[in-house]
């Protein structure tokens, strides 16, 4: 399978100079099995220049079909959608799958197209177009791929993503918090709580659970796609956030030994320079802890190749 | 007036190397008047870059006060405002003149947007600043920030998006994004009647005429159509605004030095040409 980045940036597009190397496109990530459709996660704006891309080959003659992971439908992750230009043509056939909420999940997209926000309703659409809710621990096949999911910690909540075919397995955890300090979940956290004592001790469970979730999810990947929007620094000042840092990816990427950890979901103002030392910094911690382990850091147009190619 | 572009792009923000010059961020303008008050037009993604440098000075202080217009409620025109930080400063003060006649509707389509499913902040009551929604009338003066306010409405696709006229000392700006004419036909006059004698009128120039012709019903202008209503209002300066997602630095470029030879043609050469830039100013 290849996998390609098409938005690496987290909760709002960042055009201009200083992080063009990175790019400045909200997350959308292509994962290409074999000879098979694409299996797209994640909407951001990334997705209109995929879109275009695809527009080139089948998808222009209607005869295209991919299927769309939605890790949560925050702008950052779904404000691409609108702009992805195979939904405009008839005869092409798009799956969106996202976790199950209180509004079915077509209303919710509903929302975000036509008046007042956008000029094309979502009906008006000529491709067609499914909506399927996933509950957490989601299990299903897309042709020979395998996706499985499981809970992030997020506000609203997050799913992760685990896509195995070709003899590879990818898998992608953004947006999360560390699972050591809150549980995320429907409630609106305006200022965060003291960081000094640690969680009580059901929430501790109840973050340890998940933590385990996605160690086992992750675990063997050939890529773990992460969190890493802040610094630990960052990190401490904004817990409520659910966003993780390089050092907590760190950590899940050594209990689910998986052989390349990639940084993913740079905080908007993040520099193409500040992004490079990041990047080192993990590095080098990665090789103090004795990880046999690959780090790197997701651009724009950056392509792997895993697996049987 | 000192005018400034934080964001010149239509629809999508348009990040990648061959947009940095002229810049990728959604709409959104500043106006610094001579009475010292602060107007923002639309609250597309340049309203975040246009908040951090706020904060630096009164806004960061709680202390800040602006009047914010907008044009319409496309995503591209309030995509910004949960990225906006002086809304998160207690003690600053908003006040929103939209479309639509009615606050209470304006208000629910911008809470909208922060609706849980889509946003953390879940809704616009979360923020700490004071942030007042109300409707603009159309066509009756309006008086803020030390300056006259006039709106009128303009076809837009489907919908219709506002045009303000700003005056201040006798000086005047005009801001007429998201407009176009759905026959093809010329500015209507009372368009141009709005647009009259403006130091400074900013006119939607998203596209190129055969870019435009295949996309009437989006509801833009060409940079022929901005040419046109800049001669016929006899403006003393254009300013193009709105570009295409899809246009690179070099295509606009090109547009711009043929919206020159589009205003030399029609007898516009002493109009002036200012192609909006992020980051570029103006001042009246």
């Amino acid at each position: 399978m290849k996998v390609r980045f098409w938005g690496v940036r987290g909760s709002i597009p960042v055009p201009g100079r200083a992080s063009s190397r990175y790019g400045g496109n909200t997350s959308c990530v292509e994962v290409r099995p074999r000879a098979a459709p694409p299996i797209i996660i994640d909407a951001g704006t990334g997705l209109r220049r995929l879109g275009k891309v695809l527009m080139e080959d089948r998808f222009r003659d209607g005869r295209g079909a991919a299927s769309i992971l939605i890790s949560h439908t925050h702008w950052d992750h779904v404000q691409g959608l609108p702009f992805f230009a195979p939904l405009y043509r008839a005869g092409n056939r798009i799956q969106i799958f996202a976790q199950r909420r209180d509004t079915h999940l077509e209303a919710v997209f509903s929302q975000q197209h036509g008046a007042p926000y956008f000029p094309v309703p979502l009906s008006a659409m000529q491709a067609e177009m499914s909506f399927h809710a996933l509950t957490e621990g989601g299990r299903f096949e897309l042709g020979r791929a395998t996706v499985t999911s499981t809970r992030l910690n997020h506000p609203s909540i997050a799913l992760a993503y685990r896509i195995e075919v070709d003899g590879a397995v990818v898998v992608y955890c953004s947006d999360t918090a560390p699972f050591s300090d809150l549980l995320l979940g429907r409630e609106f956290l305006i200022h965060p709580p003291p960081l000094d004592e640690p969680p009580a001790a059901h929430i501790a469970t109840e973050l340890a659970s998940l933590r385990a979730g996605v160690v086992a999810l992750a675990h063997g990947a050939d890529l773990l796609i992460y969190d890493t929007q802040f610094t630990y620094e960052e990190y401490r000042q904004r817990p409520h956030w659910g966003h993780s840092h390089p050092d907590d990816a760190l950590g899940v990427a050594r209990d689910a030994r998986v052989k390349r950890l990639c940084l993913f979901h740079h905080a908007p103002l993040r520099s193409d320079d500040e992004n490079d030392a990041i990047l080192a910094r993990c590095r080098g911690a990665a090789a103090r802890g004795g990880h046999r382990l690959e780090v790197l850091s997701a651009q724009e147009g950056l392509e792997l190749a895993l697996g049987d190619e | 007036m000192k005018i400034r572009f934080w964001g010149v792009r239509g629809s999508i923000p348009a990040p990648g190397p061959d947009t940095v010059r002229y810049g990728g961020n959604t709409a959104c303008v500043s106006v610094h008047t001579r009475a010292g008050g602060l107007v923002i037009i639309d609250m597309g993604t340049g309203l975040m870059h246009l908040g951090n440098a706020l904060v630096a000075d009164g806004f960061g202080a709680g202390t800040g006060r602006a009047t914010i217009l907008l044009s319409h409620t496309h995503w591209d025109h309030i995509q910004g405002l949960g990225f906006f930080s002086p809304v998160f400063v207690a003690g600053n003060a908003f006040t929103v003149w939209g479309p639509g006649g009615s606050p209470e509707l304006l208000e629910t389509i911008l809470e909208g947007q922060m609706d849980p499913n889509f946003s953390p902040l879940q809704t616009l009551k979360n923020f700490a600043a004071t942030f007042d929604v109300k409707a603009i009338a159309l066509g009756v003066p309006l008086v803020a920030e030390g300056v006259t306010i006039t709106a009128r409405e303009h076809p837009h696709g489907a919908t219709t998006a506002l045009a303000f006229r700003i005056t201040e000392a006798g000086r005047t700006f005009v801001y007429a994004s998201d407009v176009g004419q759905p026959t093809g036909a010329g500015p209507d006059p009372g368009a141009i009647a709005f647009y009259r004698d403006a130091d400074v009128l900013l006119h939607d120039s998203t596209y190129r005429p055969s870019d435009q012709a295949t996309r009437r019903n989006r509801g833009f202008s060409s940079y022929e159509d901005a040419a046109a209503a800049a001669v016929a209002a006899r403006a003393r300066r254009l300013v193009t605004f709105h570009y295409d997602q899809d246009y690179s630095d070099d295509d606009i470029d090109e547009l711009v030095a043929s919206c020159r030879q589009a205003l030399d043609a029609r007898g516009g050469a002493a109009i002036g040409l200012s192609p909006a830039r992020e980051g570029d100013e103006l001042e009246i």
